[in-house]
């Protein structure tokens, strides 16, 4: 029984959020169970005319590697890897799994030393994408692993995944367009602050970003998307900090994560559940105790904590924040292996100021501030 | 299937097959719904300090890109594909069909101008491949699909496989090396024939070997394997051959193929089932009329026809010809995009006569 919404985000993947030319080389990244959307993808690439390549993963094939793997084999990529990425126009990931605690047995000095060896490859994406030689778009296609984190039932979260990309209207790309255009008016809003206070639940927050770009995320390299992100500077992030939902590294909970911040960098850091891994983390490397990424999550299709950053931290009225590596876009200089977002509630009585003034109270900006960003009804 | 036999099958193709070193990029490409022997195999590189390279594939976006694609898109030779076949030091293929005609909604001629474009890499793989650079070797393992085929139950049909393959004996090395000596035994016969003349029912098919070199397939390049072959002058060819049993190819079924011959070249042809494709396939190159392979099967586990060619050529009793693309190693020298393996049955009166003097009878070499 195919399912008209994976045609319809399909469409919306290739026509507005990567806007595939013809002639251009596509690769579609995914594990084997995403295959119906993988399948819909080529089948819209191909009618746009493009070149799409696919590259899928057998399910414990990654688990089986990291298992037996020794060092060198962790941190040698392949000789592939490098010229793939140089000749690919556009890229697509697709988020989903078999079981999201596959690799919860593995040594996570194991996923960071995998990670770091692939840091060349990282760095010749952003490169080509700030280029704009390469344009890439993360999605996710429910499944069951991803349900069960939810605590939903496939259905259920095939319907939550949908609606938070808005595919249950009957013009999404209209839509999002719609968005993208109120969403750079805030972005630009907030160019204008020296410094943003965060209150909150045992929260009371201070981020510098003077002078830092902000960068409105409306669906062209995430999908779903809805966010305005920063990177702080690096010296001046003060005060306390509580996540109201767990912090999840490589399939592993840290829950109720409280931070102390002095001078730009953790000073404290607390957990009701996780505080080993959670300072393990933290101590990396020199930029892992320093934010990378400030943002505030837009999308008001997205309502519920389901345990995958990519809608979490998209969850309308709510705030996040990364330690570790940031965004040069942004003008943010920290560097590191982590890059671990953390999701705090606004709904219930948070509050943003900008350089003292309020612009933004229960998990809304004020009208005065920037317009309405609620996806249409539909 | 069991994790062990998967294990078993995984260790003796990377030690035995590929001889995997230390440091080798090892590309393993199949349908992605054999998972657990991706697993296996990955588990097995990954310990003899390899890097493998994975490529499970989806059938259902081959199907779609070949049915879809235009021509631009067809013939386009992407960056990635290069890489896919440059890359590699040695390529383990798995053939695994869940449904062995999931390509019957594709135009033939569409699926032969996709293999035309891809003649540069695939000559430049063979190539490598006989020169000593890279490895190659292909297995193919029980689906539902094959079994189906097979007219067997999936559980018959797995221990036909594991059988055909040696995998359950206490040594399964120690057999194929065995094999390969008695192969070889027949390799030195064949050595000192120039035509080789094979008659059987509705066959009488002339090959001229002279000067080629016969190689034995001991399990190195196919898994299960079993049979000696080489490439014959290709223009010298002369007679016909009919295809013993039916047969899925590339998707899609055919049956009661016979070709003429006349000067290597294949001048009139007949099929009863998949005439259309056979068509396609015929003139997808100026190499596809002509035979790149001469082969007899000696697999004495291998005794019935499943329908698949890479189980059916190995049966010990049969010789096997190919359209299409020849071996450099053997001496070959014909080119195509094609390499199309056609059975017959030599079990039941059949007859190889080299340079006239009668060397098989009902399939064994006297």
């Amino acid at each position: 029984m195919s399912d008209r919404r994976v045609e319809s985000l399909a469409r919306v993947i290739c026509e507005y959020s990567l806007r595939v030319e013809p002639g251009q080389l596509m690769l579609i990244e995914a594990p084997a169970l995403a295959e119906p959307l993988v399948l819909e993808i080529v089948t819209r690439a191909l009618e746009m005319g493009a070149l799409p390549r696919v590259r899928v993963a057998a399910e414990g094939t990654q688990l089986a590697f990291l298992s037996e793997a020794a060092e060198e084999q962790l941190t040698t990529l392949l000789p592939s890897a490098m010229p793939e990425m140089a000749a690919i126009d556009l890229r697509v990931a697709i988020h989903a799994a078999w079981n999201t605690r596959e690799l919860s047995g593995v040594d996570p000095a194991k996923v960071a030393a995998v990670r770091e060896a692939r840091a060349p490859l990282m760095e010749l994406y952003m490169r080509r994408s700030a280029a704009k030689e390469l344009r890439w778009c993360v999605t996710a296609y429910p499944c069951e692993a991803f349900a069960q984190d939810a605590d939903m039932s496939l259905a259920a979260y095939e319907d939550f995944v949908y609606r938070a990309g808005w595919l249950h209207l009957p013009d999404p790309v209209a839509a999002w367009r719609g968005f993208a255009e109120r969403l750079r008016a805030i972005a630009d809003r907030l160019s204008g602050v020296r410094t943003l206070r965060v209150l909150a639940e045992d929260t009371d927050l201070s981020v510098g970003v003077a002078g830092r770009t902000w960068v409105p995320c409306n669906g062209e390299r995430n999908f779903p998307d809805g966010e305005v992100f920063t990177g702080p500077i690096e010296t001046e992030t003060t005060g306390d900090v509580r996540f109201s939902f767990p912090a999840i590294f490589s399939g592993r909970e840290v829950e109720d994560v409280r931070l102390r911040f002095d001078g730009g960098r953790v000073v404290r850091s607390e957990a009701a559940a996780g505080q080993e891994l959670l300072r393990q983390m933290l101590a990396i490397d020199e930029g892992a105790s320093i934010l990378g990424e400030f943002a505030i999550g837009t999308n008001y299709g997205v309502q519920g904590f389901s345990k995958q950053i990519l809608f979490d931290e998209k969850i309308g009225g709510t705030c996040h924040m990364a330690v570790g590596a940031g965004y040069p876009e942004t003008g943010s200089t920290n560097h590191s292996g982590l890059h671990w977002d953390m999701v705090c509630d606004l709904r219930s009585g948070g509050e943003i100021h900008a350089d003292g003034e309020l612009i933004y109270r229960d998990g809304r900006f004020l009208p005065e501030f920037a317009p309405d960003l609620s996806p249409p009804q539909g | 299937m069991s994790a062990a036999r998967l294990e078993a099958l995984a260790s003796i193709l990377c030690r035995y097959s590929l001889e995997v070193q230390p440091g080798d990029v090892v590309r393993v490409h199949g349908p992605a719904s054999e998972a657990p022997f991706f697993v296996a195999v990955t588990r097995e590189l990954t310990r003899l300090g390899a890097h493998p390279m994975l490529r499970p594939t989806l059938p259902s976006v081959e199907a779609a890109i070949l049915s879809m694609g235009s021509d631009e898109q067809l013939t386009t030779v992407t960056e990635l594909d290069r890489l896919e076949s440059e890359v590699p030091d040695k390529t383990l293929t798995i053939w695994a069909d869940a449904n062995t005609r999931y390509l019957s909604a594709v135009a033939p001629d569409r699926q032969a101008l996709w293999s035309r474009s891809r003649r540069s890499l695939s000559d430049r793989f063979f190539e490598r491949v006989a020169s000593g650079e890279i490895r190659w070797c292909g297995v193919a393992l029980p689906t539902r699909g094959f079994a189906q085929d097979a007219g067997m139950s999936f559980d018959a049909f797995e221990e036909f496989v594991f059988g055909a393959c040696h995998v359950d004996d206490r040594d399964p090395v120690a057999f194929w090396r065995g094999q390969s000596a008695r192969q070889a035994e027949v390799i030195e016969r064949l050595a000192r024939i120039s035509e080789l003349r094979i008659v059987a029912a509705d066959t009488d098919l002339v090959v001229d070997v002279a000067g080629r070199t016969w190689l034995n397939a001991d399990g190195r390049e196919n898994f299960p394997d079993g049979e000696v072959y080489t490439s014959p002058r290709h223009e010298l060819t002369r007679g016909h051959i009919s295809f013993s049993f039916d047969a899925t190819y590339n998707g899609r079924e055919f049956g009661g193929v016979r070709l003429w011959f006349e000067d290597g070249r294949v001048v009139r042809h007949e099929a009863s089932r998949g005439r259309e494709f056979l068509e396609g396939m015929l003139d997808m190159d100026d190499g596809s009329r002509y035979l790149g392979e001469v082969a007899f099967g000696m697999n004495d586990e291998i005794q019935q026809s499943t329908r698949n060619v890479a189980f059916d050529e190995k049966i010990g009793g049969t010789a096997h010809v190919a359209l299409g693309a020849s071996f450099p190693e053997a001496g070959g020298t014909n080119r195509s995009g094609l390499h199309w393996d056609i059975v017959c049955d030599l079990r039941s009166g059949g007859e190889v006569y080299g340079d006239g003097e009668l060397i098989a009878r009902d399939g064994r070499f006297l």
